[in-house]
């Protein structure tokens, strides 16, 4: 007799006793059932067993550890991949158009007025000796920032500012930096650039908003801080720290540098066409390099612009 | 730049009731950023002062066996220093101590070791390993007389070599950059204000700029541009100790040690220390050496421009030709020194100086950024005069210098022809705490200016809007507009104070940009359905390269000061670029990939915009292996999914100098350039295998996109009708030409009044076949899918249907049914 028969035959003389709950005293009726019931339940379950057992027996079993069957070809997934950085550019763009701003995208070549000049920075001043900027025979410079748009952008939303409106621009783009590259230096990298402008901004908003830039970006509260810092299109400028976020492996003591801001320089502004006696603003500006490198934990900032599959086809 | 606390606290004595690391977090928060802190007390651990009790030769050895006198009784040293003597005060670093030259780095240890087979317990240490100096001739002797650095008491043989000279100290690594605008905080009182104010304390120092200070004309001085030069002054001081250095450790070799600098004179000490404390650098010159230099009795200092070739020798013997951004010192017109860089060898102080020149001035600090460019010359001095020091201070240092030094003023003369006025800057409450977001009182915001050096004058009515009228000390050379004074009052107050705020907004939804919204459109087409790969690449390339593709490095926008050849044009096109990736992927044993970037190329022929900068076209490149058909496949489901349909292959254009035109075509909405890379230029790249590429300019692209109206595909209730055909054609038919043909087949039963109704069809090509290279016909098989929309089709029907095709390739291209 197969098991399967013996199990069968065992819950037909189960079903039997059933009717015995007739003889049984009423008060314990109810103890004398659930017993049956377990015994039933657990013998169909061994039927199941067994029926699933003959089924496989007929079955030839394979090796799940192997990554095809013998003979058969290798299953192959071909994949594309997308560069992290403008994955992560977009996920930035993306939060910050949620904010309500607009997105206009900065040139890769410019002149020298919208490199400082627009900017405040007095001809021949040293602050412009930190930039290390890169300039063609034609005295065009590839950006060594993105602010360089502020002004484009400032003059392109004036109308939205003297429609009641406000200015709330986040420009992202390609600078250029003549440094020699290392693990830690790129002279090729990107930046997002940011404006606000309107009748009532304050430095506190402007916290509030990159604050909360960061807060959307990582998933959490962060604490924020300040460092003084000098722009000369910025006045008051600083630099802003955020806490070191959970998902970085931060455990509330570490500090970011994230990004340098400050409230736009009323010359800057001035020199855009907009009265700086009625409207305010702010401006900041950061890397996106630094943002990927610490989330996937990059050590080599070489990586991005080195076309390599090994690297890309990770992301 | 470096700051020591203990001379801060020095300078401000509420900074001594703060906790260190809270002061240090202060000065990070509300000043500039702290790059590292430096504890010297751990550099310094178990160093001693010791007397020397007996010091004996080692015979056929330069070594000494001494007995040094430390707090725990004798203690054996092995010593190799000439100048070491039974009875002198030595430093002792005892074993355990780490050598503070190498405190940080290989932080070595010492131990108690045999030397020559005698016990030596550490060691007697000399300038340079106590990180104090260069010098290695001897060790460094202490004054058996020395006081403690609090003054207290003299010290005793095993005292704590870091409690007697104050290093029990922390010093603090500035990051200068951010500093560029405050030339007053390169001095420590400058610092220390600062710390005060941020503190809240009110700064009180001795150093005065009022202090009035009589000068006279035994000194000519000429400046021929006040803009070069704002101010000079100087003194004639009788000096015949000026190079002497004392024999034993002072205090100030430990004060410029701390800052990063060291003890060379007694006249360079004392001008570094006043640089140090004030900003101000100072220069001396050979009296006599600076008269005869010009040839007259009495000196005559011109300040000037430098004359273009002009030659000088520097104090480092180097010979520099000026140009006409330098300016010059000279006597009676003959250069004595590069202004604010270095002094002349020509008036260089030696050992015979028996006068000197003291020189306190300010240059232009355009004019010295420059000269530190072209000559390199990168000194503390220099840093501080490009930073733009005050005027009003030349001659009040001048004066502290001239008391430090104590020689015999002959002379003190000054020339400043357009005095400074004090900036003078209205604010209000109401401003500042508009701009700041803040509630700061007007008694707060007073104090807080007024603790470090501004005077505040309060229109009497309380109402917040009245002005607030703000005088900058002279100090202060970045105070313009009131924002300026805003910015003192959220710093020194604390922008970590401001509590957060959001910009309140219309919710009106922010503009797509349509540029970016389609270069993530093809992102995510490239990447997610073609599996092709997202390379970034330079901007910039070499003329190698684009000579290679065929590109004229003359239309590119060349950088005249780049890191290498390899990145010197703006490039043309992205191809190349990919092209080089390509070729480093297949050698890394990639096979079958493709590789894309979106980015932005110009060239010179191509016309400005509005604000007169070069034009910038954003491209989509995608490069792959295989031939044109792989390529073309790519790109027709491309576009395909932004919604372009049937797409026409013309014969190419040849914009790109690359793609082999013959096996390259054209498209013209949207315009794409597609085809084969040359064989000649794969050649060039070591590249064995066909290629294909195709770049689009998204400008042009995002303009020819059509409209996204979502369309239902096209189905049917009834059955669909399969059937197979292939034709035999000449062989140069275009493959279009039969397509089109089988198509226009339909037509004629294509209308909703016909008897069939509206047919939905679809033709697949299956294959292209040719018996050998030379053949002259070719076979093309094709899947062709029917259906009605009206009914279900009846054989009569089919019949008729796949009769009209064959009647129309057999027209169109005269194929054959095989």
């Amino acid at each position: 007799m197969s098991k399967i028969e013996e199990i069968k035959g065992k819950i037909k003389a189960l079903n039997a006793e059933y009717a015995k709950i007739k003889t049984i005293a009423p008060e314990e009726r109810k103890a004398f059932g659930i017993e049956l019931n377990k015994k039933r339940e657990a013998l169909q379950k061994e039927l199941q067993e067994a029926l699933d057992a003959e089924e496989s027996g007929s079955v030839t079993p394979i090796d799940i550890t192997a990554p095809a069957a013998e003979n058969a070809q290798i299953p192959e997934i071909k994949k594309g991949s997308k560069h992290p950085l403008m994955t992560e550019l977009e996920r930035v763009l993306d939060i910050y158009s949620h904010m309500g701003f607009n997105i206009m995208e900065a040139q890769q070549l410019d002149d020298e007025f919208h490199m400082f000049e627009s900017l405040n920075f007095p001809e021949g001043h040293p602050a412009r000796d930190g930039y290390d900027t890169f300039r063609t025979a034609e005295g065009y410079i590839p950006p060594a920032h993105t602010s360089t748009m502020q002004h484009r952008a400032l003059k392109r939303y004036k109308k939205d500012l003297e429609n009641g409106g406000k200015i709330a621009v986040v420009i992202p783009g390609r600078v250029f930096r003549n440094e020699d590259v290392d693990a830690t230096h790129e002279h090729t990298f990107y930046q997002c650039e940011g404006i606000f402008v309107s009748e009532g901004t304050t430095f506190g908003q402007m916290l509030g908003v990159l604050k909360n830039f960061f807060e959307t970006y990582y998933g959490q509260n962060l604490n924020i801080k300040t460092q003084p810092g000098y722009f000369p299109f910025t006045e008051p400028s600083i630099e802003l720290l955020i806490e070191k976020p959970k998902s970085l492996g931060g455990k509330g003591d570490g500090w970011l540098e994230m990004l340098g801001c400050g409230m736009i320089h009323p010359n800057v502004l001035k020199m855009a066409g907009i009265d700086p006696t009625k409207y305010k603003g702010f401006a900041w500006g950061g890397g996106i390099d630094r943002l990927v490198m610490l989330k996937y934990g990059l050590t080599d900032v070489r990586y991005f612009e080195s076309g390599k599959l090994d690297f890309l086809k990770e992301f | 730049m470096r700051i020591s606390l203990n001379e801060i606290k020095k300078l401000v004595p509420a900074a001594s009731k703060v906790e260190t690391d809270e002061l240090i977090k202060l000065i990070g928060s509300r000043l500039v950023e702290v790059e590292e802190k430096i504890d010297l007390s751990k550099k310094y651990d178990k160093s001693y002062i010791v007397k020397v009790i007996s010091a004996e030769a080692i015979p056929e050895t330069h070594l000494h066996l001494c007995q040094i006198e430390t707090k725990d009784g004798p203690v054996q040293v092995v010593c190799g220093a000439p100048n070491v003597r039974a009875g002198m005060f030595a430093v002792w670093l005892a074993p355990g101590a780490i050598v503070p030259q190498t405190f940080g780095e290989e932080n070595f240890k010492l131990d108690v070791r045999k030397l020559r087979g005698y016990e030596s317990n550490g060691m007697l240490a000399g300038l340079d390993e106590l990180d104090l100096g260069d010098d290695h001739s001897g060790i460094v002797e202490i004054d058996p007389h020395q006081k403690y650095a609090d003054g207290s008491r003299e010290i005793k043989s095993g005292d704590s070599f870091a409690e007697v000279f104050g290093l029990n100290d922390i010093i603090l690594d500035i990051e200068n950059k951010s500093l560029t605008h405050r030339p007053d905080t390169f001095g420590l009182i400058g610092f220390a204000r600062e710390v005060a104010g941020i503190l809240g304390v009110k700064f009180e120092n001795n150093f005065s700029l009022d202090e009035k200070i009589a000068t006279g004309s035994g000194i000519n001085i000429k400046i021929e541009d006040s803009a070069l030069c704002p101010r000079y002054s100087c003194a004639m001081i009788e000096m015949k100790d000026a190079l002497t250095d004392d024999k034993y450790l002072t205090f100030m070799d430990i004060f410029l040690a701390k800052a990063g600098m060291k003890g060379i004179s007694k006249i360079v000490d004392a001008t570094n220390y006043l640089m140090l404390m004030t900003g101000q650098p100072l220069h001396a010159f050979d009296y006599d050496k600076f008269v005869s230099v010009g040839g007259n009795s009495k000196p005559e200092i011109v300040v000037r421009a430098a004359k273009d070739g002009e030659e000088l020798q520097l104090l480092d013997n180097k010979v520099i030709k000026c140009n006409t951004s330098d300016v010059l010192i000279t006597s009676n017109n003959i250069p004595v020194a590069l202004a604010g860089a270095m002094g002349g060898k020509n008036t260089e102080i030696d050992a015979s100086t028996s006068r000197v020149i003291l020189e306190s001035a300010t240059f232009s600090l355009y004019n010295l950024r420059k000269t530190q460019m072209a000559h390199g010359i990168f000194s503390e001095a220099i840093t501080r005069f490009t930073k733009g020091q005050p005027a009003a201070q030349t001659l009040p240092v001048l004066n502290m210098a001239i008391k430090m030094l104590g020689g015999n003023v002959i002379e003190i003369a000054d020339k400043y022809p357009e005095p400074v006025k004090p900036s003078v800057v209205d604010v209000s409450v109401l401003a500042i705490n508009s701009l700041l977001g803040t509630e700061y009182d007007l008694p707060t915001i007073k104090a807080t200016l007024e603790n470090v050096g501004f005077e505040v004058e309060v229109a009497r009515d309380n109402n917040p809007a009245i002005n607030l009228r703000v005088t900058a000390p002279l100090w202060r050379t970045d105070i313009h507009i009131k924002e300026d004074v805003i910015e003192e009052v959220g710093r020194l107050l604390g922008y970590d104070n401001i509590s957060i705020d959001y910009p309140e907004r219309p919710f009106i939804g922010a503009k797509e940009d349509a540029l970016l919204e389609l270069k993530s459109k093809l992102r995510n087409i490239l990447s997610d359905k073609l599996d092709a790969h997202e390379l970034l690449t330079y901007s910039f390339v070499s003329k190698k390269l684009q000579e290679d593709v065929g590109e004229d490095p003359r239309d590119s926008y060349e950088i005249v000061n780049s890191i290498s050849p390899e990145l010197q044009c703006f490039r043309q096109s992205i191809t190349p670029s990919l092209l080089e990736k390509m070729r480093d992927n297949l050698k890394a044993g990639y096979q079958n990939f493709a590789l894309y970037e979106i980015n932005q190329v110009t060239k010179k022929s191509y016309k400005l915009d509005e604000d007169k900068v070069p034009m910038l076209y954003t491209h989509l490149a995608f490069v792959t292996t295989g031939d044109f058909y792989e390529m073309k496949a790519n790109l027709i489901a491309l576009l395909n999914e932004l919604g372009f349909k049937d797409l026409e292959f013309h014969q190419y254009d040849g914009h790109f100098p690359y793609m082999e035109p013959v096996r390259s075509a054209t498209t013209q909405t949207p315009h794409v350039c597609c085809g084969e890379i040359k064989s000649s230029v794969l050649k060039r790249f070591k590249i064995n295998q066909p290629i294909s590429a195709f770049e689009i300019s998204l400008d042009n692209l995002i303009k020819e996109l059509p409209e996204a109206a979502a369309k239902m595909p096209a189905l049917s209730r009834f059955p669909s009708v399969e059937r197979d055909i292939t034709l035999k054609v000449a062989t140069d038919t275009a493959f279009a030409k039969i397509e089109a043909a089988i198509a226009k087949s339909f037509v004629v039963y294509g209308n909703d009044n016909s008897l069939i109704g509206e047919l939905i069809i679809n033709i697949k090509p299956v294959s292209i076949y040719k018996a050998e290279e030379n053949a002259a016909t070719k076979n093309v098989s094709f899947h062709l899918d029917f259906a009605s929309k009206k009914k279900t089709l009846e054989n009569t029907e089919i019949s008729a249907i796949m009769e009209e095709v064959e009647k129309n390739v057999k027209q169109a291209v005269g194929a054959e049914i095989v």
